[in-house]
């Protein structure tokens, strides 16, 4: 509730949703360092259909960790949605998850034992919502996948395409600033990944804003902005 | 709200893996199970002695013996020591100020007849004292009094063996009996004493083949004079059971003094029932080490499978933690999970437990008494082992990097 209070109240600052400076990571494994993102200035504005692209080990997967607030940078600034959550602790990391981004995965990541449902009301149950809220929120998100009359369904009785419309509306049911796909078509086949690119699509022709991470340059040609990344660096947009 | 959804997670989770579920739990099951056992075989077994010594006399019951001495022969003995006598009696009611109540006994065996019937059997001399000593009562009838002492009256008491012996179904008082060539009124026929600790052997029947005449009258018979008349066995009830200690010094003073040797012992029940409560508390302790080591086993066979299940679901927590848990909503959930899946154990143990009584019960004919505190504690003991062993797996999950947890396959 909280989440949707702030975004509604946020007056329009100028500043963008997403504000990177100069952002680096360094993975320490072992003796040699590795440097996956060198010094990266971004900023993605509210509203906006973006896409991030690069080879495998550009450091894309980096960029996503940190825009998801799964990982924290090593040097450099971050502002989400007015908080700067560069140096946070690990609690309240998962706070700005839960009320500000919305996760789809490659792989879905439905939890296998609960029911769609259960699976949407996810975020909320740990928003601390009640039962009869969490349970109309889930219904009104799985309306916008399509999948309202399936709700009763284990994710394993579902197709692909449907488990990843139902990763959608569990990204969508906290209202989210941002909602961040990871390689969302990698496990479906051409015709379902498109379907999944238009769901994409008519949520961005409705003012989400949407950070899509591939390596696929068809997908990422239907992106209002594409964001190339190579070697730790933002190559061209 | 986590922690409701949690539950009905675990719920499922049991469902879910029954089998797995019940392996888990074998060691919480028994240990819950053997503290049940433990705890009701023991609250029984102390019910029972309780109620042993209150009919049987009190705990505030002191015996007092004339002791064998060494390798001296009776005749020597005898000659050497007066032993314990009626004087002695009188002396301990009069100076040892701990003790209310003296019961001397005099024994001897006689022969009694009544009509036909005729028979050898051990008459004792009392002192109206030995009814509230010993816990006798008589309803049909009346017990030996003080008048009688004094009198050397021929009256006597029977036990409820001896009055149907003699008397079959016919009520024997104020009938005539002929003891030891005498002819004895029937004033009394004692109460029945019954206590049994297995519901099948009377342990006070003794007392039932007994027969009362007042110790006066016994040592005339006897040809004693009364101060030196020879008492057997003497009882004596302390007035404060937190004074035990002194009063058998008192008792033992006055001995001292009268025999100028030490030919008697005194032993308290107090002093006895501190022994049995010691040997009361290991058998206790025992139990309760099997049930805690069950226990400790159960937590760690939990603890070993909440791991492995932690490790499938290591991609789980993973979404968990991306969609929003924070590591204490995390840490609460796995946690809570231990704890049902060992509170569900414990219940089960409170089954097998009762089983354990009624097995133990009809095996060794000890009664059990199954109490609300104790299946309350056996649930306690239960859930404890949940919470502390379900804490490692807990904190891990806790802990557990979202990044690489979606990273698993």
């Amino acid at each position: 509730m909280s989440a949707l209070a702030e975004i509604i109240e946020m007056p329009e600052t100028g500043k963008a949703l997403i504000q990177l400076e100069q952002v680096t990571k360094t993975y320490d494994s072992g003796e040699n360092e590795v440097q996956a993102l060198r010094g990266v200035d971004v900023a993605i504005r509210r509203g906006e259909f973006v896409s991030i692209i690069g080879p495998s080990g550009s450091g894309k997967s980096t960029m996503m960790h940190i825009l998801g607030c799964l990982d924290t940078p090593t040097s450099g600034k971050y502002w989400l949605d007015g908080e700067d959550v560069a140096e946070m602790s690990n609690r309240a990391l998962a706070r700005v998850r839960n009320q500000k981004i919305g996760f789809v995965f490659q792989t879905f990541n439905l939890l296998p034992r609960a029911t769609i449902l259960k699976n949407v009301e996810l975020p909320l149950l740990y928003a601390g919502l009640r039962s009869g809220d969490r349970r109309e929120r889930a219904m009104e998100a799985l309306k916008r996948v399509g999948l309202e009359k399936r709700f009763k369904s284990r994710p394993n009785e579902l197709s692909g395409g449907q488990r990843q419309r139902v990763a959608i509306a569990r990204a969508l049911v906290n209202a989210p600033s941002l909602i961040l796909a990871d390689e969302p078509t990698g496990n479906l086949d051409q015709k379902t990944g498109w379907e999944i690119i238009n769901i994409f699509q008519e949520l961005a022709a409705n003012d989400e804003t949407i950070v899509l991470v591939t390596h696929d340059p068809g997908i990422a040609a239907t992106t209002q902005r594409r964001i190339k990344i190579v070697d730790g660096l933002i190559e061209s947009e | 709200m986590i922690l409701l959804e949690s539950i009905i997670d675990g719920i499922r989770d049991i469902k879910d893996h029954f089998g797995r579920t019940m392996l888990q739990l074998v060691g919480i099951i028994l240990g819950a199970g053997s503290i049940v056992a433990t705890f009701s075989l023991s609250v029984a077994g102390k019910a029972a002695s309780m109620e042993y010594y209150k009919v049987s006399g009190g705990i505030q019951k002191i015996w007092i013996w004339n002791q064998p001495t060494g390798k001296v022969t009776l005749d020597a003995k005898a000659l050497a020591s007066k032993g314990l006598t009626y004087a002695d009696a009188m002396a301990i009611k009069a100076q040892a100020p701990d003790v209310d109540l003296v019961s001397p006994v005099s024994q001897q065996q006689m022969t009694l007849s009544y009509g036909k019937l005729e028979k050898p059997h051990n008459v004792m001399g009392i002192l109206p004292a030995y009814s509230p000593m010993n816990d006798v009562h008589v309803t049909n009838g009346r017990f030996i009094s003080d008048q009688d002492v004094e009198t050397a009256a021929r009256v006597v008491v029977l036990g409820t063996e001896r009055a149907e012996e003699f008397f079959s179904t016919d009520n024997p008082v104020g009938k005539t009996m002929i003891i030891g060539g005498a002819g004895y009124l029937v004033v009394g026929v004692q109460d029945e004493k019954y206590f049994s600790f297995d519901q099948k052997r009377n342990v006070m029947r003794w007392m039932n083949k007994q027969m009362y005449i007042p110790i006066t009258t016994m040592m005339t018979r006897k040809g004693e004079p009364v101060s030196q008349g020879k008492v057997s066995i003497m009882n004596a009830r302390m007035k404060d059971v937190k004074r035990h200690k002194e009063a058998v010094e008192q008792i033992e003073g006055v001995l001292q003094r009268n025999h100028g040797v030490k030919d008697f012992e005194v032993l308290s029940r107090v002093a006895n029932l501190k022994r049995n409560e010691a040997n009361n508390k290991m058998y206790d302790m025992t139990f309760m080490i099997c049930g805690i080591i069950s226990l400790l086993v159960g937590g760690i066979v939990v603890m070993n499978i909440q791991l492995a299940s932690f490790k499938e679901r290591v991609r789980e927590v993973g979404t968990r933690k991306a969609v929003g848990a924070s590591p204490a909503q995390i840490f609460f959930q796995f946690l809570s999970e231990s704890v049902l899946v060992s509170i569900f154990g414990g219940f089960l143990g409170l089954f097998v437990g009762r089983l354990f009584t009624q097995g133990i019960t009809s095996l060794i004919k000890q009664p059990a008494i199954v109490t609300p505190s104790t299946l309350i504690n056996a649930m306690i003991f239960a859930a404890g082992t949940g919470l502390v062993f379900g804490m490692y797996p807990a904190i891990r999950a806790s802990r557990l990097n979202p990044i690489e947890a979606l990273r698993t396959e």
